[in-house]
């Protein structure tokens, strides 16, 4: 039995998940970089923002922000390390180095944060609003809205902007627009910054239902790589729908069947379309 | 063989002296590895890193295959080290099967993985291959961790102690000094099988593959077949690792699936340079040896095995090796700064540098 409050959940699970995809996408899109540390920098969002919060009391709202410049500032100096390999599209090399990139922020995140679980105390958790008969927590509704600005944003930066432009002319053809007068080394950094601090952003969002672990990680790099593959590398409205669709999907399985096997019910989906279509689902 | 018959010597059969030279040598280290616990003291401590050493080098070859002769990182070797642990604890435990059943059990099963997998990403490339075996070794590992079948998050326990029978002869290996044989002959199985790999049409065909795919289409090889193949060739050594892991353990957990052995497999891979037969060998030695001899802590074992993949991969691609050849280089150019070695052929400086990834992919 399909209830309308198991999808307005799901879509708000799937605004989290189009959140965490969208940095990833970009980056992906514009820099040829796959960056397994994805899933350490969402944990990195929610335990950065844990700490500053108690260590000095400052609200969420402030946190978030420091946690924004703190990550991406982070993600700077991650792509810095690999321009050499960006350049020259070492696709083997950058996404064993993100491997390890993840491996050591866990590690780090570790010996700082200590190996409890910790939950990011947002005030919008405590009040809920009723929207069609599903209580949602305003927490849940900032998440809905977050992705919703965010995804306006970034499409209409990429089209109509010059910062788009110049994006997008280095995803074309990095050496044909450094003869433009464009530097893809500081396109690239940037947008790995923009990367990280979206990944921070959900985590420090969506860390506010429960504890999370150092550990946590994998799994977000898993359905940000199935969101981005069936929604297209790049492709920001493309990416918002999938991941509403898994959001949704996620919610139904849960409730309907088992949500300890949502995963692997997912991936095994997306597999059977690699084996039919192994560019994914947008068409070239 | 037809040299043989018409009594032609053939130019190797010349060389008998250098090959038994070569085998007495081969001997020597063959003993020396083998006694190596007893060498360095024979403490339970020394006992256990060496056979650490030895399942884990054996379980890495797995990854390195891949990466040395298709470039491909896969992320689902995990899975398979985990798939042959589990598959020996539930056919030695619920089934209370022998070890050789269990290890074929072990193989068979790592195998039927590789296959599935290779399936599914048949026609996948670069990082959407990548991201599908990392996925498949996550969602494994989460089936693992809810199945009851398979002990769920608490893994199975109570592997029983490894008896060999042979014939009529039966011998239980308990102790870490009887458990040492078993994982050193693992490991050697696994070295032979690479070693005649590294000469074998597979290795050449993957390799073309690796370098030149366009290329290697056009003298007939089918990529895709080929890839699939390295794949199932690749399960085994993992497989015959999880299967000496579980006894020595006599226990299996989802830890086995963990990032932990995904790193070490990826930086064991690379530390020391691809294509390199005793390569992975010699980083898993560095690494466990640091960890169990001289530990930072769990915390710390993890920050310094994580900066090693990044430092050496950032700084040095070809691995360890390559400080090796440009050792050489500079003490080959300061010779001939002296004017006693002529300045070396431009074949063969290329043949000195080890492509890293000659083919980009868009």
């Amino acid at each position: 039995v399909i209830s309308l409050s198991d999808i307005i959940i799901g879509l708000v699970i799937g605004s989290g998940y189009a959140l965490l995809a969208l940095g990833w996408t970009i980056l992906l899109g514009a820099a040829r970089v796959v960056n397994f540390a994805h899933g350490q920098l969402y944990m990195l969002g929610a335990f950065v923002t844990w700490w500053a919060m108690s260590e000095t009391g400052i609200p969420y709202w402030l946190g978030l922000i420091f946690t924004l410049v703190l990550v991406g500032i982070f993600g700077a100096i991650m792509q810095a390390i690999l321009l050499r390999m960006t350049m020259t599209h070492d696709l083997v090399r950058i996404m064993i180095v993100t491997l390890g990139f993840g491996y050591i922020i866990t590690a780090l995140a570790t010996i700082l944060f200590g190996g409890n679980a910790q939950q990011v105390r947002s005030p919008l958790q405590q009040t809920t609003v009723n929207i069609l008969g599903t209580p949602l927590t305003y927490q849940d509704v900032l998440v809905v809205a977050a992705a919703v600005i965010l995804f306006a944003a970034t499409s209409i930066v990429m089209r109509r902007s010059r910062v788009g432009r110049v994006v997008r002319a280095v995803a074309e053809d990095p050496k044909l627009a450094e003869l433009g007068g464009m530097r893809p080394s500081w396109v690239y950094i940037g947008v790995f910054a923009f990367a990280a601090a979206l990944a921070a952003l959900a985590g420090a969002l969506l860390s506010t239902t429960g504890p999370v672990f150092t550990s946590v990680g994998s799994d977000q790099v898993i359905f940000t790589f199935v969101i981005v593959v069936l929604g297209g590398v790049g492709r920001v409205w493309g990416n918002l729908l999938v991941a509403l669709a898994v959001g949704v999907f996620t919610s139904l399985f849960g409730t309907l069947v088992s949500p300890a096997y949502t995963t692997a019910v997912l991936f095994l989906l997306v597999l059977i379309v690699f084996a039919i279509r192994p560019q994914g689902i947008q068409r070239q | 063989v037809t040299n043989e018959i018409i009594g032609v010597r053939t130019p190797r059969r010349a060389l008998t002296r250098a090959r038994v030279l070569r085998w007495v040598v081969a001997a020597v280290i063959l003993v020396v590895a083998y006694l190596l616990p007893q060498i360095l003291g024979g403490s339970l401590n020394v006992y256990n890193t060496v056979i650490t050493i030895a399942i884990f080098g054996a379980m890495v070859y797995g990854v390195d295959i891949m990466l040395s002769y298709l470039g491909e990182v896969s992320l689902g070797h995990t899975a398979m080290w985990a798939i042959g642990g589990y598959v020996t604890a539930v056919l030695g435990i619920n089934l209370k099967l022998n070890p050789w059943l269990t290890l074929i059990g072990a193989v068979l099963a790592s195998l039927l993985l590789a296959a599935i997998l290779g399936l599914a990403v048949y026609r996948s490339r670069a990082f959407i291959w990548t991201l599908s075996t990392y996925a498949a070794a996550v969602v494994l590992s989460e089936v693992a961790a809810n199945w009851q079948f398979v002990g769920g998050s608490d893994g199975l326990v109570g592997l029983p102690i490894l008896t060999l029978d042979f014939g009529p002869i039966s011998i239980p290996l308990q102790t870490v000094q009887q458990m040492w044989p078993v994982a050193f002959v693992v490991l050697l199985i696994v070295l032979l099988i690479v070693s005649r790999f590294r000469h074998s049409k597979l290795a050449q065909s993957s390799l073309m593959a690796h370098m030149n795919p366009d290329l290697a289409a056009t003298m007939g090889i089918n990529v895709s077949r080929v890839r699939f193949q390295l794949l199932l060739f690749s399960s085994i050594p993992p497989a015959l690792g999880g299967w000496v892991y579980a006894y020595y353990r006599s226990y299996v957990s989802t830890d086995l699936f963990g990032t932990y052995f995904l790193i070490l497999m990826l930086t064991a891979a690379a530390l020391v340079g691809r294509r390199v037969l005793f390569g992975p060998l010699i980083g898993v030695a560095l690494i466990i040896s640091q960890q169990n001899l001289a530990s930072l802590g769990t915390d710390g074992d993890q920050l310094l095995l994580g900066a090693v993949l990044v430092i050496v991969l950032v700084l040095w691609p070809a691995g360890l090796i390559g400080i090796y050849h440009t050792l050489k280089r500079l003490i080959g150019r300061a010779a001939r700064k002296r004017g006693a070695i002529p300045e070396p052929s431009s074949s063969e400086s290329a043949a000195d540098s080890v492509p890293a990834e000659p083919n980009p992919k868009s």
